[in-house]
């Protein structure tokens, strides 16, 4: 169950794959990043075996600032990664569910095995509902939610709370 | 009437009417053909091209210009204000050149575009900003002009922020937005400053009349407006933040047609800025800075398209040089040589960032040449073209530029930053080039590259052809307005073509040291300086919004708040009265010694004053 607190050992990991993505922006050949990605985790190795927890955060630290001097300004961030340059630029294709109720009946009828299952779908949205809204009540800490992640579906025969967004999302690339 | 201005005005106007078609087929209410913007948009474009050849013959063979007054729109007694449309040497050679670059770029969007459901409206889109391209070139007067610049400008920010569900990219459109108006505002002045004093826009009266006078602020309003909408120093940044556009767009607007209106407008008004030499100065130092200022910031940058813009903008720096030396034919020279090259250098960037599944990322690439041979020999030409290879396109306008400027008795200083941006143009080149088409691909095999489609090899095709032979073409037929210096040392006719080779050598020395990689990072400083682009952005659009909150905070609440309430209003009072009463009620002590010595004071008082 993760807390809002990192362990000691998901901040060291945490340092050395991103300390890991900016030596492969400074060094673009493979052979030579390769070399230095090993003298990298030979640095880090060698104190691995650290039991002192003042001395490993001191290292930590000390690791955490070299990162900061030596870092990359412009780091290669994966074109659909956040920050990436073809990043949400298909959102505005994105077009919500909802916009097929407003189809003219024409259009409907082009369809109509689609438009009959998805009445279905809908009445077993409207059934549903309730029992979600339940169970997030239920399972909801009294200061409001801690993650954004939703809980699972508890009971045999139960749908997952919201799963009509999650089902209805539109496609990760529309074009 | 004399059939060959009959035929020259009628071509003309033909151009308007085949390019203004489609988009009034886009009116009608029925439903458009998915193919409308092939069938349509490309086609207009490629006759008006070839339409637009007829009036060039004419200009080179006779020396035909034509100003053709179409409408008398809004005239009073004393000021005119008609539809007018100069064609001269300018206008006459811009137009094919312009249509040509516009016709292959359409061509290459309708593959880079066709996965896009809203292909027609992307080409409606560039088709009206080329119609307000054609207006601004073509104008007779400043209002007509000031239509179409503004018109480019709306269509740069709807074609920036095409994929607008993306946040950079409406930053980047409204940043270009911001950045060009600030650069009205010196046109506007400039406008107003001629309607007042030189009493027409007509530009034919305001080179008449303005033969005297002092032009020092209208033209430093002019060198503002070229400074926002050319992208020089100072108004920059908004250059290389409109690369979040399709590369269609980057490579027509930001490269080719647009970026250039700014120095088309001086190029335009160089009989006002002949003899003011303030501003043939202003000219010179700026274009300088820019040109060195961008070319440092292209050597570190690791998006092609960056680079390339980083490029265009050093470029324009350059052609503000040439305005500054009084060179403006020399200037529209390079104007056309550079449409040619850049947008081919556009093209094959967008060719291979779709090819690798929109990696835009030089340190991703590699190995291009033997997997997109064709697309990456016209990268190496367009960069050849770039640097100023002799006999390429480039070569005669850039190196003409750099004789002039070595033979001219102005500013050493800028003739150093000029020559060190010529170095630098080199090494920034060869730095694409080694990186995306040498060495081995780096970058996963995830779909297989090829060269086979006509709709992304003949643009190029076509783009290249011009690369090499426009320079040639165009020096040749064209009788220069200004007699060249013909006659110089040799030091200095080879000054370019030793420092642009000078560049190349270091370039290659850096890529042999990039390789064998002595230590993980570089010279932080001089790196950092370079790839943040001098920390201009950094500043200036964290310092301009936080003074601004900063001031209307202190207005809000000191000018308003503080004044009307505390210094002048109710608190005031309270504050001159407080002291008042609480000695007052301190004097009430309840002490009965107290009352009788007032009492005693107050009668003594009123005594003396009643005798």
């Amino acid at each position: 169950m993760a807390s809002a607190y990192l362990t000691h050992q998901q901040k060291v990991l945490r340092l050395y794959k991103k300390s890991l993505r900016h030596l492969e922006s400074w060094c673009i050949f493979r052979d030579k990043y390769r070399f230095y990605a090993c003298m990298l985790r030979a640095r880090f190795d060698e104190n691995k075996n650290e039991k002192d927890m003042v001395k490993a955060t001191m290292l930590l630290k000390a690791g955490e600032e070299e990162f900061w001097t030596n870092q990359h300004p412009q780091p290669y961030i994966f074109p659909d990664s956040p920050g990436g340059t073809s990043y949400e630029r298909y959102e505005c294709y994105k077009v919500p569910e909802w916009v097929l109720e407003h189809w003219h009946p024409s259009e409907k009828a082009m369809y109509p095995d689609y438009f009959a299952k998805r009445e279905q779908w809908k009445k077993l949205r409207m059934q549903s509902w309730d029992k979600e809204v339940a169970q997030l009540e239920a399972e909801t800490p009294p200061g409001g939610p801690r993650t954004e992640a939703l809980p699972p579906a508890r009971k045999e025969g139960d749908l997952p709370p919201l799963w009509w967004q999650f089902v209805t999302r539109p496609r990760e690339r529309p074009t | 009437m004399h059939p060959t201005s009959l035929m020259m005005t009628s071509s003309l106007i033909i151009i308007f009417v085949i390019l203004t078609y489609p988009v009034l087929t886009t009116l009608s209410p029925r439903p458009q053909d998915p193919h409308w913007a092939l069938s349509h948009v490309k086609t207009a474009v490629k006759l008006a091209f070839f339409v637009s050849l007829l009036p060039l013959f004419l200009f080179l063979n006779e020396g035909l210009e034509t100003i053709i007054t179409n409408w008398n729109w809004m005239n009073t007694a004393t000021f005119d204000i008609n539809i007018s449309l100069k064609f001269d040497h300018y206008s006459v050679i811009f137009t094919p050149i312009a249509l040509y670059v516009t016709w292959s770029i359409l061509e290459f969007a309708s593959w880079y575009m066709h996965a896009d459901p809203d292909m027609n409206r992307f080409f409606k889109y560039l088709l009206i900003f080329l119609i307000t391209m054609i207006i601004l070139v073509t104008a007779n007067n400043m209002f007509q002009l000031f239509i179409g610049w503004e018109g480019v400008g709306i269509m740069s920010f709807l074609l920036i922020g095409w994929w607008h569900g993306r946040a950079d990219a409406n930053t980047a459109a409204l940043q270009a937005v911001l950045y060009n108006r600030i650069g009205d505002i010196g046109l506007i002045f400039f406008m107003a400053w001629v309607a007042m004093n030189l009493n027409s826009w007509e530009m034919q009266q305001m080179f008449a009349v303005a033969k005297d006078m002092d032009l020092t602020y209208p033209l430093l309003g002019l060198i503002i407006a070229a400074t926002g909408k050319s992208a020089q120093f100072g108004l920059h940044p908004w250059l290389p933040s409109a690369m979040e556009g399709p590369t269609p767009v980057s490579a027509l607007l930001h490269s080719s047609t647009m970026v250039v209106a700014g120095i088309f407008l001086l190029i335009r008004m160089s009989p006002l800025m002949e003899n003011n030499q303030t501003a043939l100065t202003t000219c010179l130092c700026l274009g300088a800075l820019t040109t060195l200022f961008t070319a440092t910031c292209a050597l570190t940058q690791n998006d092609i398209k960056k680079i390339v813009a980083f490029s265009t903008s050093s470029q324009l720096g350059l052609m503000m040089v040439t305005i500054g030396l009084n060179q403006p034919q020399l200037a529209f020279l390079h104007i056309c040589t550079h449409a040619f090259f850049k947008a081919m250098l556009f093209l094959c960037s967008g060719s291979i960032i779709h090819s690798l599944n929109d990696e835009q990322d030089i340190r991703k690439m590699g190995g291009m040449h033997r997997l997109t041979p064709f697309t990456s020999s016209c990268l190496t030409i367009g960069s050849l073209a770039l640097t100023g290879t002799p006999f390429l396109a480039g070569f005669f306008s850039k190196d003409a530029i750099i004789e002039a400027l070595n033979t001219s008795y102005l500013n050493a200083w800028a003739l150093a930053l000029t020559l060190l941006a010529t170095s630098f143009t080199a090494v920034y080149s060869l730095r694409v080039i080694y990186f995306v088409s040498m060495g081995h691909p780096r970058f996963n095999p995830l779909s297989p590259i090829n060269e086979n489609n006509p709709t992304v090899i003949n643009p190029i095709k076509r783009l290249a052809w011009g690369s090499i032979i426009a320079g040639l073409l165009i020096t040749s037929n064209i009788i220069p307005i200004k007699t060249p210096i013909m006659s110089m040392p040799a030091v200095l006719k080879l000054a370019a073509l030793t420092v642009t080779i000078l560049g190349l050598l270091l370039a290659l020395e850096l890529a042999t040291l990039t390789n064998k990689q002595f230590k993980p990072t570089p010279t932080l400083t001089p790196h950092h300086f370079s790839n943040m682009l001098g920390f201009f952005p950094t500043i200036i659009h964290r310092l301009t919004p936080k003074l601004n909150l900063f001031l209307g905070q202190a207005i809000a609440s000191q000018t308003i708040d503080q004044t009307w309430l505390e210094k002048s209003g109710p608190k005031a009072l309270t504050n001159l009265n407080l002291p008042m009463i609480t000695t007052t009620s301190n004097i009430q002590q309840g002490l009965i010694k107290t009352y009788l010595s007032l009492f005693l004071l107050t009668l003594t008082l009123a005594l003396l004053i009643s005798y």
